[in-house]
């Protein structure tokens, strides 16, 4: 993929710990061709990655992260607080994507300023209506500040 | 002559009148020596420590009550100060109890601690009474201590026990709350994979793996809805919303709107008699409204169902009637019913994990109240339950 054809697509950062949900969101997504997905699997990695930091360092700037809730090692409401937190990173809308419904989670999410918070459905047709859906919104309909 | 015989009468008239007097006194002193020592056969006969005391607080009198509870004999504790009864850490109590006696007043059914002659605690229900003397001051001071040992530890023992099955309770809650969350991830992968093969190879393999695919698919989603069950059932314990008063009349109106399509659909008829207001979490309230006439309409059977919703007082207790037209129940399985997961019709029939009924009784028996089911199979049923008019504290 060539830096002008990447610079195009739709820079999309999952932070998910389990492969079989990485997968479904990649199915959800494969017939959209405008985006790119990079995949980190905890909070540690996700964090180097935004940072550029280690093997990271090419790393593209995401315009759209997708966080899972429970993660190894640092969990999401950490990453979550810490990007919020992180003035060149705060604007990158963040949709917290778990299989949590606890009102104390949404409740804490809110607080820590994600974009949204979706509970992942238990429906594929479903969950691949939910994905699509927030990547279209995040990445086609809102008007964003320029990075 | 006259005044000689008068004086000649009188000394034999004096020694009659005076044996008389003796003889009255002697007897109202038996009567009364008779009397005393009733009274002190019956206060030395009980079993309650009775002790008696002056006002400055030396022990005066010691039945064998009192010698058995605290373990002191009567010569030994008469003379002493009452204090040696009571343990350092209720020292403060016996000044208060003191003043109130020295204004007159009986202090009753008072539970403490007293301390025996060898150093052991007991559990005593105390009264106290001023005694006054025959000018009605006060003297001193009676004390009636009954043994409550045994009582308060049985009340111990049940207030352990509650609290035991509390949290096993609780426990048994957490844990099927959690077993069902944490299985739904993997199964969340079995059902999606399974799905997404169905989607893709659908009729690319052979005609025996679209069928294999397709139970497997079908066993997937069955427990999912079990799964998803379990969690709303179990989450009937934790998710607790406040008990207030709630107007039955507007959570069957918000149970009726959720069911609006199946209404529709069936063209079924819901009608209601007026309804009170009762203490009660209000959305658990409309979840069993909606549960009840769900399964009216579900098992009706003449077209189009009828269902009516009643409530009368009895005592302290309304009764809750949803009354259908339908397939009735046979009353060999009223019991079953309201066991979670049972069902007694084929799932092509009537669809249905078995839920909704297990659901409704714990619903009922979190308010405080029963249900059952009077039917016959092929002549409807009606379905009630109970609330309490007034909220007890033990379930708040």
């Amino acid at each position: 993929m060539s830096a002008e054809t990447r610079k195009k697509l739709v820079q999309i950062l999952l932070v998910e710990d389990n492969p079989g949900d990485v997968r479904l969101t990649r199915e959800a997504l494969r017939d959209d061709h405008t985006n790119h997905l990079t995949w980190t699997s905890d909070g540690v990695e996700a964090l180097a990655c935004l940072h550029r930091e280690g093997k990271y360092a090419d790393a593209p700037r995401p315009d759209l992260i997708l966080l899972d809730l429970s993660l190894p090692r640092k969990d999401g409401r950490e990453v979550l607080a810490e990007i919020k937190q992180d003035p060149e990173l705060r604007r990158i809308p963040v949709v917290v994507i778990t299989s949590s419904e606890a009102e104390k989670d949404i409740d804490k999410i809110y607080n820590l300023q994600a974009n949204c918070f979706i509970t992942k459905p238990l429906d594929l047709d479903r969950f691949v209506l939910v994905v699509k859906t927030a990547v279209g919104f995040w990445s086609g309909i809102v008007k964003l500040p320029l990075q | 002559m006259s005044a000689s015989e008068g004086a000649s009468r009188t000394p034999a008239r004096r020694t009659v009148e005076r044996a008389l007097e003796e003889k009255v006194a002697r007897e109202e002193h038996q009567r009364v020596e008779a009397s005393r020592k009733l009274l002190a056969s019956i206060v030395e006969s009980s079993e309650d420590a009775i002790v008696s005391r002056a006002t400055e607080g030396h022990i005066l009198s010691w039945n064998r009550g009192a010698e058995k509870m605290f373990g002191y004999s009567a010569e030994e504790a008469i003379g002493q100060p009452i204090s040696m009864l009571v343990p350092p850490e209720c020292a403060s109590e016996l000044g208060q109890i003191q003043e109130r006696v020295a204004q007159g007043e009986s202090v009753g059914r008072y539970e403490t601690v007293r301390l025996a002659k060898d150093g052991r605690r007991i559990d005593v229900s105390l009264v106290v009474s001023p005694i006054f003397d025959a000018a009605g001051r006060i003297t001193g001071a009676s004390s009636i201590h009954r043994d409550i040992t045994e009582r308060k530890r049985a009340e111990e023992a049940l207030a352990r026990r509650a609290e035991e099955l509390e949290r096993s309770n609780t426990e048994l809650e957490q844990f099927a709350f959690v077993a069902s969350h944490d299985l739904q991830e993997p199964l969340r992968m079995v059902a999606s994979y399974t799905q997404l093969l169905a989607q893709r190879y659908q009729g690319k393999l052979d005609a025996d793996a679209d069928e294999f695919i397709a139970f497997a698919v079908e066993g997937a989603q069955r427990m999912q809805k079990l799964i998803q069950d379990l969690l709303t059932y179990s989450r009937l314990g934790s998710r607790r919303e406040e008990f207030k008063p709630t107007e039955c009349g507007q959570a069957l109106g918000r149970a009726l709107q959720n069911l609006a399509a199946s209404i529709e659909e069936s063209g079924a008829s819901i009608t209601h008699g007026p309804l009170p207001t009762v203490v009660a979490d209000g959305s658990q309230l409309t979840q069993l409204f909606q549960n009840l006439v769900s399964n009216a309409i579900k098992f009706g059977d003449q077209q189009p169902p009828r269902v009516h919703v009643s409530a009368e007082r009895n005592g302290a207790e309304w009764t809750f009637a949803v009354q259908d037209d339908g397939i009735g129940i046979d009353p060999q399985y009223a019991d079953r019913i309201f066991v979670i997961f049972q069902r007694l019709h084929p799932r092509n029939e009537y669809p249905g994990t078995g839920i909704g009924l297990a659901i409704s009784k714990k619903i009922v028996e979190r308010h405080g109240g029963r249900i059952w089911v009077e039917s016959k199979a092929g002549e409807g049923s009606t379905f009630k339950f109970t609330i309490p008019t007034e909220r007890s504290n033990h379930l708040a």
